[in-house]
């Protein structure tokens, strides 16, 4: 079954993508992570997200198109990524999910994907 | 530059999608908008989700997991897919932002994406310093 794993990550945890001193121990963990779920043949796509702060929130209601700065949810952690893992069971995700760097600090959400629109 | 388009539906839209008497109005809709995006050449990926019922959300705390049904956000309108776009420049991804055919009773949030992770650290720390537009 294909799954996607949200990541919400801690304000502090944003932090260290920018800090000099942590960024690289940061950033390596996450490498190392994702190349576990490459190496096991299950990642299918994803990407990581720049910071809340560079979030442009839309909607249209009653024609007028109303814009905000920010992310949509108002939440304690905030969405710093997402991947796509494709894999047997729910627990077989959430054992990968449990292992992802964010579990110890943030949240993770993980979600059943649709299957493939048709391309034609 | 990617960015990705956060798609959050209403409960109304999510019941339209899975409603076998209106789902084809519902992707009706939106096909069009997919395949415009395809002849542009601008979509890298796209996710649809289930609906939040049946998202599981899980935190590990001390070493052991914690987890609860139901999305993470306690928000009016749910998560329902995710849309990455492969665009010039910021510019270009607004405008495809407001032709998304589910804005009149969705949100649409649009983030950067960050580069993908490389074998250095220093490319990544400059592009998460700088603010996008």
């Amino acid at each position: 079954m294909n799954y996607s794993i949200f990541i919400y990550e801690t304000a502090e945890d944003f932090a260290k993508r920018s800090d000099p001193a942590r960024l690289e121990a940061h950033f390596g963990t996450w490498m190392k992570y994702f190349e576990g779920l490459r190496a096991a043949g299950i990642m299918r796509g994803g990407s990581g997200l720049m910071p809340p702060d560079t979030a442009t929130t839309v909607k249209l209601r009653s024609g007028q198109r109303l814009v905000e700065d920010g992310p949509y949810a108002d939440t304690k952690e905030q969405l710093g990524g997402f991947f796509m893992i494709e894999v047997a069971d729910l627990d077989a995700a959430l054992d990968w999910a449990a292992k992802c760097p964010a579990a110890a600090t943030g949240a993770l959400e993980i979600r059943p994907n649709m299957p493939p629109m048709k391309q034609d | 530059m990617q960015v990705s388009l956060l798609i959050y539906q209403s409960q109304g839209a999510f019941a339209e999608r899975d409603d076998p008497d209106r789902r084809a109005a519902f992707w009706a809709e939106r096909i069009p908008y997919y395949h415009a995006m395809r002849a542009a050449g601008v979509l890298a990926d796209a996710v649809g989700l289930q609906p939040p019922a049946t998202a599981v959300t899980l935190r590990v705390r001390n070493g052991q997991r914690i987890v609860e049904d139901g999305p993470y956000a306690d928000t009016k309108e749910q998560l329902g897919g995710v849309l990455i776009l492969d665009v010039p420049d910021l510019t270009a991804a607004v405008d495809w932002m407001w032709r998304f055919p589910g804005l009149k009773t969705g949100v649409v949030e649009l983030r950067p994406n960050l580069p993908p992770l490389a074998a250095s650290g220093t490319p990544l720390a400059e592009a998460s310093l700088e603010k996008a537009g």
